[in-house]
């Protein structure tokens, strides 16, 4: 019996040693084999996935496309560059110092893609654009349709009906009364979304005067609105200072709308079957505004041994023929003008997210940019003080006067001017 | 209440009179002694399975139905869609092969390896032993963490990036399974050891057709507790591996948790799917694996 164990075990040993050396580190050999590393939801992977399928077909070069979980991509790109076993490229969610100086240079082809001005993120050490925007990403509002519905009260639905932040409250607050809504808005809890907010009631939210991080008083105003809206159960105290899920809360139906961003539409698409939801205007007090940015980092890498074959690809795929493909695809926003992407049922959506885009251009250049060329002088930090100190305030764990020094003494502290 | 226990000797006959006394139980006895604790671990099944339940059959629900209000127990309408588009979108014979080889393969070395490290430190004078043996001990007060940066160093310059020995051999040697066995060892006597050098065995015998099969149900606990380490195992072949084809079942799962939304009705499937070699492994093997779990608060 002992014997018999033992051959058992020998020869399961054998056979996973066999199996490993199998699945043993070995050169690709044969054709050109480019690998792209992301992190995409089921949508965004599966555009990709199509358009390395399409490219393959029109030149035999093969794409793989490489998922990483999303929280853990920073660190796994990291750890390439130390092991010198860097992708050919990457959709980054950010710059990294480790391996800035492995960029290729992308001017050629960010000048031939037509991105928006502000998009076209020079290094600051030699003036050269080594990233592209993958897509745009931007912050936008929707509604659970039938709530406003029952409750017959009506909600803009272009960009030419305008409504501000308090006949907003005054609605939704109808639509809570008159239905077995809970919530009037749930928000991300996101400085991105935050800042949007600010930007809306006319602050510029925070940014730095010679190193020194200013305000303007609208800030204020903006985030005692905020604190209001939690204060009275307008809006869920959970999703902000517990980090409660605020699309599930959303999608439980009873909340009135819900403060979020583009990203939204494809899943809402999949998984929103028991409402009818739909994107609208945001409000404004008084000023119509979004926070938008590139969703990640489209990044080439140099000593790969297939450069050239890698730039191709990005000429490629940032053509303007092939990226409306990926576009509709991925349900997602183009970061360039004058392109042609159907949408389906849902073009109208992605037509406020444009309008807003467009009305507020010039703010996006004082958060993101700053952000990304902190990113390249390796300055960049991953706190966010907009947010934490708002999460104290709305604690009540320190006054609005405290939460705005803190903000601005942190900002100046750990951001780059 | 009093306990119900009375002596009833039978009158009249002597044998009647001679007979132990009976213990008769009562109802309440038997209720307090077997029915309420039967009842209580029945109630916490109920409430350690409910979890469990609910996550089952939400991977069964249509995506819409997964936060609609009120939250409903059962699903409205039985759907797969999840478990299909999650086959479809994860490439789980790849993961399944790498997880199970990765696993495999540590433990069938991790239970080999402590076993003669244990042993040598148990049964074997040489004041160096007792130094290496304090270096062991001292390994399992630090947190893997710390560790993480030089294993991947080492790795790297050991040419085993990007492969599955490089995710392999850094979590072979175990300082809690090597304690395990040493400690395991110490309490075997030595006049066994003895006795068998006295009959002509050789030191490799002695370890092999003695201790080995004395040591079967540690080496069992070490094995599975190994085995569900490694199956579980994240972070190191996150660093490690870079081509998808190495993935293994862990990294695959996490990267379906996206930046801003989480597709819950593939993650809830697919995380069922990953479950279920798992608990195939937990219904061959749940005697040494409930024994294993007795030394619950090991340390990897």
């Amino acid at each position: 019996m002992r014997t018999r164990t033992t051959r058992l075990t020998t020869a399961a040993a054998a056979a996973a040693l066999l199996g490993l050396a199998a699945c043993s580190n070995g050169a690709d050999s044969g054709d050109v084999s480019l690998s792209i590393v992301q992190s995409g939801d089921g949508q965004q992977g599966g555009a990709l996935q199509h358009m390395a399928d399409l490219y393959e077909e029109e030149t035999g070069v093969q794409i793989d496309v490489v998922e990483v979980p999303n929280a853990d991509l920073r660190t796994r790109l990291r750890n390439s560059a130390q092991a010198e076993d860097l992708p050919a490229m990457a959709f980054s969610p950010n710059i990294d110092p480790v391996w800035t100086d492995q960029m290729l240079d992308l001017t050629e082809i960010s000048e031939s893609a037509g991105f928006y001005p502000e998009l076209n993120l020079e290094d600051p050490n030699d003036g050269l654009i080594k990233s592209l925007p993958s897509t745009l990403t931007a912050v936008g509002m929707f509604v659970n349709v039938d709530l406003w519905e029952e409750a017959g009260v009506e909600f803009p639905t272009t960009l030419e009906e305008e409504w501000s932040w308090d006949e907003f409250v005054d609605a939704a607050t109808e639509v809570v009364d008159s239905t077995d809504a809970e919530f009037g808005l749930v928000m991300d809890s996101s400085a991105h979304r935050l800042r949007a907010f600010l930007h809306q009631f006319g602050s510029k939210s925070v940014w730095l005067e010679d190193g020194e991080a200013v305000t303007s008083p609208e800030t204020a105003t903006a985030l005692e609105y905020f604190y209001d809206m939690h204060d009275s159960g307008f809006m869920p105290r959970s999703v902000w200072t517990a980090g409660d899920d605020p699309s599930a809360t959303f999608k439980s139906g009873r909340v009135a709308a819900y403060y979020s961003g583009s990203w939204q539409i494809a899943d809402f698409e999949e998984t929103v079957t028991e409402f009818e939801w739909m994107s609208v205007p945001m409000p404004q007090q008084p000023v119509r505004a979004t926070n938008y940015g590139q969703a990640s980092a489209f990044v080439a890498f140099d000593g790969t041994g297939v450069e050239e074959e890698t730039l191709d690809f990005a000429e490629w795929f940032y053509s303007a023929e092939n990226y409306e493909i990926y576009c509709e695809m991925s349900r997602c926003l183009p970061p360039m003008e004058g392109l042609d992407i159907d949408y389906g049922d849902n073009a109208y959506a992605f037509e406020i997210y444009n309008g807003e885009i467009a009305a507020s251009s010039g703010l996006f250049e004082l958060q993101h940019i700053k952000h990304m060329r902190s990113n390249y002088l390796g300055t960049a930090v991953d706190s966010e003080p907009l947010q934490d100190e708002t999460v104290r305030y709305l604690n009540d764990e320190i006054t609005l006067d405290e939460a705005i020094e803190n903000i601005l003494t942190v900002t100046t502290e750990t951001r780059e001017g | 209440m009093v306990t119900d226990v009375t002596n009833r000797p039978r009158s009249g006959s002597a044998s009647a009179k001679a007979a132990p006394p009976r213990r008769v139980i009562s109802r309440w006895l038997t209720f307090r002694r077997s029915v309420l604790p039967t009842a209580t671990l029945w109630v916490l099944v109920t409430l350690m399975g409910f979890p469990l339940l609910w996550f089952l059959l939400s991977s069964v629900k249509h995506p819409g139905e997964l936060f609609s209000f009120p939250l409903t127990f059962f699903p409205r309408e039985w759907s797969l869609d999840g478990y299909q588009r999650a086959w479809e979108r994860l490439d789980f014979v790849q993961y399944f092969t790498n997880t199970l080889i990765v696993a495999s393969v540590t433990t069938f070395l991790t239970v080999f390896l402590c076993a003669a490290a244990g042993y040598a430190l148990a049964k074997y004078k040489n004041p160096w032993l007792a130094v290496f043996g304090l270096c062991i001990l001292t390994m399992t007060m630090l947190p893997g963490e710390i560790m993480l940066n030089p294993m991947f160093v080492v790795v790297r310059d050991l040419g085993m990036y990007n492969s599955l020995w490089g995710v392999i051999m850094p979590s072979i040697v175990t300082p809690t399974g090597v304690f395990m066995f040493r400690q395991f060892f110490v309490s075997v006597p030595d006049e066994l050891i003895d006795a068998a050098r006295i009959d002509g065995a050789r030191e490799l015998s002695i370890f092999f057709r003695i201790m080995i099969p004395l040591a079967k149900p540690i080496l069992l606990t070490l094995a599975v507790i190994s085995f569900q380490w490694r199956w579980n195992d994240y972070i190191f072949p996150l660093i490690i591996l870079s081509d998808p084809d190495r993935f293994t079942l862990q990294i695959a799962l996490r990267t379906l948790i996206g930046a801003e939304n989480i597709d819950w009705s593939i993650l809830l499937a697919a995380s069922v799917i990953s479950m279920i070699p798992l608990v195939v492994i937990y219904l061959v093997f749940q005697r040494y694996i409930t024994s294993s779990n007795l030394s619950a608060g090991l340390k990897d």
